[in-house]
């Protein structure tokens, strides 16, 4: 019996010495930057604007999306949105909280909060996607599986090589982003409290639920349920990427089903049985937000089970098909 | 061999203890989500917000209330608000916008509600100078000449209405359903005039309290249906009765004026009303702020 440690050890090394994981960093310093500006000169123009003052900002927004609820040409989901929207606001108007206290953790939320569906699982997926394929690709795979180990073992050694990964990922993102924006926006912020518990029935939200959070403990929640996320995103990959032969084709697969995830939860709110979809559900941190699902009927639980759902099986299909399957070419 | 060693240890712990702290964070966001704790006392109640020190110069501007205010029928988008701005920084003075709050549709109990909210008395109290529009859609909303367009601002038709809410058209096809009004009498207008004017009270003092030093300026109703045969003289009847009942109002106060629109629009409808015959065009708009700049001056 070896050990399956070793194995571990060499797979972490190889995802090192493919650089990969510096690619990825790369991304994120190159990326991360421009996010940053983007956001400075937003906020520029809207200290212009108000002079500084969030309150008349916030009470603006609330106005503007009060008038477009009046407009008949707006279609219904959005309205329900803006209400939503608007009532919260009102609530940190209410409570004298603003919630776009602009720091570096402050950008570092929004950020999370716009990268789970689409970014952050593009990462993964470039760890993920040439696991298996690309073993496969260059022949090596051969090599490996000519040692005296089970396969399962082989297969074993590099998801648990993978999941770690995927945790150095998820905070590498939190980290650079912290430290890049913190250079414009200031390193403060960690106690500014953030609200959480709206609960949304339909198109009203129950604030009896709702309560401030120190806003690095909301960080640490945002970033355990991107964890999530991004752990489910990775087992899909891998998935794929025992599959299929070529890395390319398993990026591709990838992708494909991650980019019609967006668009489908843009459109897809009355076609109500793609919420079994796992790309609909990558949001998870909407629900610390209290923004609401992109179909209705689905809740934080609901969520968690459908990725864990098509977690498990995709685990299931890799063993399966690794294990049996004759290795060719 | 050795520099690999080192990577080895440096990546596993570091993986370990992060993914360690995820879980956490992820334990902490379900219960936080599934179970969450209101807490009612948790942060100060806004305190009583003042106006800066600095704001002593200049025109500090915040317009409230209808369409009127919000610049509907304005292809530019600026309303007599924005007009009346750049009038008064064109004679050299300085005017700068708290802000715009008109929403359409707005009733006048819609803008006590309005009035209610601390944003709405936080930019209030910056504010010099109150540009209210309202009334028109208590005169004119509920008498279903207008597609009723009042949304969600939290109007209700006052209790005074009598004849019924046409069913919801859009706002541009409004000028078309004048043809169907033919029952409109100067009474039907009226029905609701006593409770709006009071609740209009209600709110022109709830403004002097929430800011006793702003000059409030009040833009006086025009009749839109002056060239409608069947309307002209009911809908001039109900809207100068409003303006009067207004005007009493307003005289007992030394910082509000009224300000009169209903003989800028009187022959000229054509010139300056929008398509969907209600509310002004930007040459409309553009007479209407010169009035209030004549008014603030």
């Amino acid at each position: 019996m070896i050990n399956l440690l070793p194995l571990v050890r060499n797979e972490c090394l190889k995802i090192i010495k493919k650089k990969r994981f510096y690619v990825i960093l790369l991304i994120l310093v190159v990326l991360v930057p421009m996010f940053t500006y983007a956001q400075m000169r937003i906020s520029e123009r809207s200290r212009e604007k108000f002079n500084s003052d969030w309150r008349l900002e916030i009470q603006q927004q609330i106005t503007d999306n009060q008038n477009s609820l009046s407009s008949d040409r707006i279609p219904e989901e959005w309205k329900t949105y803006r209400r939503i929207f608007v009532q919260q606001l009102q609530y940190y108007l209410d409570h004298n909280v603003n919630p776009n206290e602009p720091s570096g953790v402050t950008f570092t939320r929004e950020f999370l909060d716009n990268s789970v569906n689409l970014f952050i699982p593009l990462l993964i997926m470039a760890v993920a996607s040439d696991l298996v394929s690309g073993e496969r690709t260059t022949g090596t795979i051969k090599m490996l599986l000519t040692r005296p180990v089970r396969r399962w073992k082989v297969l074993l050694s590099k998801l648990v090589a993978l999941l770690m990964f995927v945790s150095l990922i998820v905070l590498s993102v939190v980290v650079i982003c912290y430290l890049i924006s913190g250079l414009v926006f200031g390193y403060t912020g960690f106690n500014v409290p953030v609200f959480t518990g709206f609960q949304i029935n339909g198109d009203t939200v129950d604030m009896s639920g709702v309560h401030a959070v120190p806003q690095w403990k909301y960080l640490l929640m945002q970033a355990g349920l991107i964890w999530f996320v991004s752990v489910v995103v990775a087992l899909l990959a891998f998935m794929v990427s025992v599959l299929v032969r070529s890395t390319a084709a398993s990026i591709v697969v990838m992708m494909a089903a991650l980019i019609a995830g967006t668009i489908l939860s843009n459109m897809a709110s009355a076609w109500t049985s793609a919420k079994y979809l796992f790309m609909v559900n990558l949001g998870l941190t909407g629900y610390l937000a209290g923004t609401p699902a992109p179909i209705e009927g689905m809740t934080l639980p609901f969520s968690m089970a459908v990725l864990a759902i098509w977690g498990l099986v995709s685990i299931i299909i890799s063993f399966a098909v690794f294990t049996k399957r004759d290795i060719l070419n | 061999m050795n520099d690999s060693k080192w990577t080895w240890r440096l990546v596993g712990l570091s993986s370990i203890v992060t993914t360690i702290l995820l879980l956490i964070g992820f334990m902490y966001a379900v219960s936080d989500i599934l179970y969450p704790k209101g807490e009612t006392a948790l942060t100060s109640l806004p305190e009583e917000t003042q106006a800066p020190a600095a704001a002593a110069d200049g025109y500090k501007i915040l317009a409230l209330g209808d369409s009127l205010a919000k610049g509907t029928g304005d292809n530019t988008g600026n309303g007599f608000v924005k007009r009346t701005m750049d009038g008064l920084v064109q004679d050299g003075g300085k005017a700068a916008l708290v802000g715009n709050m008109g929403i359409n549709g707005l009733t006048t109990a819609g803008l006590l509600d309005k009035l209610k909210e601390e944003g709405v008395q936080y930019a209030m109290r910056q504010a010099n100078i109150v540009l209210l529009s309202v009334g028109g859609n208590d005169l004119f909303g509920n008498s279903g000449i207008l597609g009723n367009n009042s949304g969600d601002s939290g109007a209700e038709i006052p209790e005074g209405a009598s004849t019924p809410v046409l069913p919801e058209t859009e706002e541009a096809g409004a000028g078309t359903s004048q043809h169907e009004v033919q029952e409109l009498t100067p009474e039907s207008l009226l029905a609701g005039l006593p409770a709006a004017v009071e609740r209009l009270e209600q709110a022109l003092e709830s403004i002097v309290k929430i800011n006793p030093s702003a000059h409030i300026y009040y833009i006086g109703l025009y009749n839109p249906f002056d060239d409608v045969e069947a309307l002209r003289v009911p809908g001039n009847q109900a809207v100068t009765a409003w303006n009067h009942s207004v005007m009493e109002l307003i005289n007992a106060h030394d910082q509000m004026t009224l300000v009169p629109t209903l003989d800028l629009f009187g022959n000229h409808l054509e010139k300056y009303l929008s398509t969907d015959h209600f509310h002004p065009n930007e040459y409309g708009y553009q007479r209407i702020s010169e009035r209030i700049i004549q008014a603030v001056r």
